[in-house]
């Protein structure tokens, strides 16, 4: 399937199972071909909270292939929450149809399983529910008053915060608004699950294999060992498919109560009410400097929901504990349980979201101070982590906004907001600084050799999964570059828990982890060969070591893990975003016109898919400020954007030009490799850089995401503005 | 998705018969909507009388000098002929910005006349709604309406018709031509063809039961050079408007001879600005004149809870609209 004759890393290559995804020959979890496979359709609740009190299914029983309707009545019983509120991770587990009790409109209240898809649906509209209906919490306003303090860790504070605005010469407080948003990956979660004297097998699409096989394992109360998760292709996930989701265990139910496999697809409506969502974030920060640009305070107080039964905060205020330097400073998270679904993490959890915020504020603390807000970030730069007091492995946030500074042509910014025009349009620049975690995880692999007339194949096995963003692509060069061997020659198999394990795709630790562990696999081979035949490879080559010591396969596995270096360093991916907008004078609408992001981000394994993945991540981040956002209705609770003709994800024809600079970098301290994540670093800090170019265009500073035209024309021009 | 027959007959009079044999029926132009509202639930018709392939797809001229749209021909082929883009531009470029070009491509001119509102209440069967279920309620009269109408209102239904194809033919003046099972067919005025809600929000338009739409009639041609159509929406393709306006404008030695202007977005049918066409006729096109006729034409408008920002945008989009409409003459 792989054609490309060149070695190693760092060219920019074409995906390696491109051919496979053009043909339709890659297959997503719905599509494998199973015998005997039933169909499951989930049914919704049609009330935000209150309790079932009647159900028939009598009508639904009587469609011709409906096999069988389950409910909480005749669900298996599974393992429950041993605490109230639990927070929930990428491995919880997740009790379904166990109650009566409704917590949100939209929650999985019964499934229909049927001879076709299509019979499933049908029967499905056809159970009826009765309900006994409460007044749900469903007012973010009136629900403040339930606040609360998650965990001990939700706290952060350094210095005195009140001493650092009291020493200020100019202060800030404002608050900023992130709505409710949902992932939409364009492939839609889906099981194909077959429950077998206890075993499981299932075709599911998940972003973490290991983690997925650990929710169904002990949701069941089964041993892990006899549960086999298989995910080779997915269709994006954008962390909705961190963890095994209610359809996962609806499905092994289902395959378990028949003894047949089952096929549950989540719907596009279902997206929104089944798969998590990102919470709205309250967001207030306060802002401290002195007038030369100094920070002397820095606060950041997030207050967002969760549901009514489970917990999950989204960390805004970790890019303010870290990325600039002060001495005061204070982070905050609160969490309102609403009736409403469980939040998780979505692309950049915490930075897409609390970099809007203090972006914003770093940007209107600028203007008040009559600096460029290229100097004023630039002047609070840091090369140790003030919240861990660790150095970081590598940090070029300046050099981001400098060289970005020059390329974006930053000094025909108009100086003042609102003087530049174009017609009916009035023109601005905008600007941010961004940071993403650049974790790293212990992962293994396998290769496996073979000596084909003087040439050498290798395959790598790993859990690894490829979620769309060129994991198979990056791991074939890694092998290719450690086995001195051309990528044509790599085969890669991912995602299936028989092989050795990594923690999936997710927080923009694939690459660096995927490929250090393919590396650590290649480089136990090459040892072994070399102490096999005496050789070594740099004079032989692969194919004398393995002719020498009459092998025609071999197999090695290797593990990487972070070391010490690594844990005694703060290691963040880092950039710099440039906007220019043009908003309409009279009519609430604005375009943006081109966009220049830098990033600082380690080795870059393979241009193109890294560009892919900031480009990706800038349009996400556009859409924010665009339209993006699911509208919870007043009275019922239920969403009233509920398709994609009305949760608005940017067309073409809202964005312009991405340009992208990836600084040359190898960051050692990271990883033997040098690599860093770059999945998450472009979403950062995006819809401030428009933001606050809408401002400098307007005089208008927009706090409510996302700027629609209904905002937009009727906002005021800041106190202050000509 | 409920079971339902489907019959694709060869002559509209076949069609016709169909429908009386069942009025459950349902006639499918190029199913955009009502596939959609079917596999909501929200439509749920037993027999579906095919009507797309029916022998009323051509462009032709007519005898008050004007053109003739056929029912069945797609929005595409409609927006792109050469005799729609030459004589009736405000439409060609009005039908352009609805929807995608795959959309386009689908839906038929009839069915975009007969397209039902996008009032989320309306979509979701769990929801009160008088339009879906007379009686039930109107769950956005009190609910989430930033979108919803201005003009027009009542308090059994606040929703406004999506169309932008039918905002052009309000400012242009169109008629549109029926016929009902028996044979005969009627012409009626394209402001008569959509109705306000008032008592029976259920009811759209004053289309009979069973009638099928043949034909728009396009009168002879009308502001070739100077006329627009603004679209304000949440992203730039592929929304509904906001508040649209389509305005064409006659000129004649300085002064206004003839105006068409008809707005989009703000009530339960394309709203013609009867008021503001009156004032400005016979003046001059100066911004001070558009902007004097904005006001007249926002002066009767009723907000609810979330869209007092319609009123800005609608003055705001008139003067706009106007002021493009003017800059279009070589
Ligand atoms: C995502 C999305 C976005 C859209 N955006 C826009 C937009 O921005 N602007 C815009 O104006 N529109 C927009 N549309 C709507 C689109 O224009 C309409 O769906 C389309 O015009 C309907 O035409 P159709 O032929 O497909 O109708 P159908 O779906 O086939 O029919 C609609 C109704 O008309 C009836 N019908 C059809 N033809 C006849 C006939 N000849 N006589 C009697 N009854 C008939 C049907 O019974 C049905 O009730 C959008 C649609 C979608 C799905
Ligand atoms: S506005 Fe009309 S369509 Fe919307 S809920 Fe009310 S009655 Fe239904």
């Amino acid at each position: 399937m792989n054609t490309d004759i060149s070695i190693g890393t760092g060219n920019p290559i074409d995906r390696v199972e491109g051919r496979l995804k053009v043909m339709g020959l890659a297959k997503y979890a719905s599509e494998f071909n199973v015998k005997n496979l039933a169909y499951a359709q989930g049914i919704n609740s049609t009330i935000a909270k209150g309790t079932i009190t009647a159900i028939d299914t009598s009508e639904a029983e009587k469609q011709k292939g409906v096999i069988k309707v389950l409910t909480y009545k005749n669900a298996d019983k599974l393992k429950q929450y041993d605490e109230e509120l639990p927070a929930i991770s990428t491995s919880s587990i997740q009790p379904v149809l166990q109650s009566a009790d409704v917590h949100y409109y939209g929650e999985y209240v019964g499934l229909v399983i049927a001879e076709t898809f299509e019979q499933a649906q049908y029967a499905a509209s056809l159970v009826k529910y009765t309900y006994s209906e409460e007044k749900p919490d469903i007012d973010f306003d009136s629900s403040r008053a339930k606040a609360y303090r998650p965990t001990e860790k939700s706290d952060y504070s350094r210095g005195d915060i009140s001493q650092g605005l009291a020493e200020a010469d100019v202060t800030l407080e404002q608050i900023y608004n992130t709505p409710i948003e949902h992932h939409h990956p364009m492939e839609l979660h889906a099981i194909i699950a077959s429950w077998n004297n206890g075993n499981v097998e299932a075709y599911a699409s998940q972003q973490i294999i290991d983690d997925a096989t650990l929710t169904i394992a002990d949701t069941f109360q089964i041993e892990k060992k006899n549960v086999r998760v298989i995910a080779p292709f997915v269709g994006g996930g954008f962390g909705s498919k961190l963890h095994a989701k209610q359809h996962v265990i609806l499905g092994v139910m289902a395959s378990k109560q028949l003894g047949r496999p089952v096929q549950m697809t989540v719907t596009r409506n279902q997206m929104f009410t089944n798969t998590n969502l990102r919470q709205r974030n309250e967001q207030k920060i306060q802002v401290g400097a002195k007038s030369d640009g100094s920070l002397t305070a820095l606060s950041h107080d997030t207050l967002s929901h969760t549901s009514t039964y489970e917990e999950f905060q989204e960390s805004c205020g970790t890019v303010t504990k870290m990325l600039y330097k002060t001495p005061n400073n204070k982070v905050r998270h609160r969490l309102m349980p609403m009736n409403l679904q469980t939040p998780f993490a979505m692309r950049a959890p915490g930075e897409a979201t609390g970099s809007f915020a203090l972006e914003s504020a770093m940007d209107e603390m600028a203007w008040k101070l009559k600096m460029d807000p290229v100097d004023f970030r630039v002047k609070n730069d840091t090369q140790v982590d003030p919240s861990s007091d660790k150095p970081f492995s590598s940090r070029l946030l300046n050099e981001c906004l400098k060289i970005g500074a020059k390329e974006f042509g930053w000094e025909d910014r108009p100086q003042k907001p609102g003087t530049k025009e174009e017609g009916n349009w009035l023109v601005g620049y905008g600007v941010s600084g961004a940071s993403r975690r650049a974790p790293y995880q212990k992962t293994s692999a396998k290769v496996i050799l073979e000596l084909k007339d003087s040439e050498v194949f290798a395959t790598i096995q790993m859990d690894a999964t490829d979620i769309g963003t060129g994991s198979y692509t990056i791991i074939a060069q890694t092998a290719s570059e450690y086995l001195n061997i051309p990528v044509a020659q790599v085969d890669v198999e991912l995602g299936d828990s028989d092989f050795p394990k990594t923690l999936g795709s997710g927080g923009s630790w694939g690459a660096a982890s995927f490929s250090n562990g393919a590396r650590a696999a290649c480089e136990n081979a090459i040892a072994s060969l070399e102490e096999k035949s005496g050789l070594k490879i740099a004079d032989a080559g692969l194919a004398k070591l393995m002719r020498s010591g009459n092998l025609t396969s071999f197999e090695a596995e290797g593990t990487a893990e972070p070391d010490e270096e690594f844990k005694n360093h703060s290691v963040f991916s880092f950039g710099a975003n440039f906007t220019e907008v043009w908003v309409d004078k009279d009519t609430g609408v604005f375009r943006i016109k081109r966009m220049l992001n830098v990033a600082s981000c380690g080795k870059i394994l393979n241009p193109k898919t890294a560009f892919g993945q900031i480009i990706g991540g800038c349009v996400m981040g556009a859409g924010m400020v665009i339209a993006e956002q699911t509208k919870v209705e007043p009275n019922y609770g239920n969403f009233i954007t509920r398709s994609f003709a009305d949760y608005h994800v940017p067309v073409n024809l809202d964005m312009a030009n991405i340009d992208v600079i990836f600084l040359p970098e190898e960051d050692k301290i990271a990883n033997k490799m040098g690599i860093k994540g770059v999945g998450e670093l472009g979403i950062t800090s995006v819809a401030a850089s428009i933001a606050n170019a809408i401002f400098n265009a307007t005089g208008k500073r927009m706090r409510d995401l996302p700027i629609t035209p209904e905002k937009l024309i009727v906002a005021e021009k800041e106190p202050g503005v000509a | 998705m409920r079971p339902f027959t489907y019959t694709q007959p060869k002559t509209i009079e076949e069609a016709l018969t169909a429908s009386v044999t069942n009025s459950d029926s349902k006639y499918l132009g190029g199913g955009t909507n009502l596939v959609d509202l079917m596999k909501e639930d929200v439509e749920r018709p037993s027999q579906i009388i095919e009507v797309a392939d029916l022998d009323f797809n051509t462009i032709t001229s007519n005898d008050t000098g004007g053109f003739t749209l056929g029912a069945m021909l797609s929005n595409s082929e409609t927006a792109n002929h050469p005799d729609i883009r030459k004589n009736y531009p405000l439409l060609s470029m009005a039908m352009l910005s609805a929807a995608t070009a795959q959309i386009r491509n689908m839906a038929t001119n009839g069915g975009n006349l007969l397209q039902r509102t996008r009032c989320p209440y309306f979509f979701e069967v769990s929801m009160p709604c008088n339009k879906r279920e007379p009686g039930s309620g109107c769950g956005a009269l009190e609910g989430a309406n930033s979108k919803h109408a201005i003009f027009g209102w009542s308090e059994s239904c606040v929703a406004t018709h999506p169309s932008d194809m039918c905002v052009a033919l309000a400012a242009l003046e169109a008629t549109v031509t029926l016929q009902k099972p028996g044979g005969t067919s009627r012409t009626i005025e394209f402001t008569d063809f959509h109705r306000l809600p008032g008592d029976q929000p259920e009811k759209d338009n004053t289309m009979l039961p069973g009638e099928i739409i043949t034909a728009i009639d396009l009168p002879s041609p009308k502001f070739q050079s100077n006329y627009h159509y603004l679209k304000i929406r949440e992203r730039s393709s592929y929304a509904f408007a906001l508040i649209s306006v389509a305005a064409g404008l006659q000129i004649s030695g300085g002064k206004i001879t003839d105006i068409g202007l008809a707005m989009g977005g703000v009530a339960h049918k394309p709203w013609k600005l009867i008021k503001a066409e009156a004032f400005l006729t016979g003046k001059m096109p100066t911004k001070a004149n558009f902007e004097q006729a904005a006001e007249l034409a926002l002066r009767d408008a009723k907000t609810l809870s979330d869209n007092e920002y319609k009123v800005t945008m609608g003055k705001k989009a008139i003067v706009r609209a106007l002021e493009q409409a003017l800059a279009k003459t070589a």
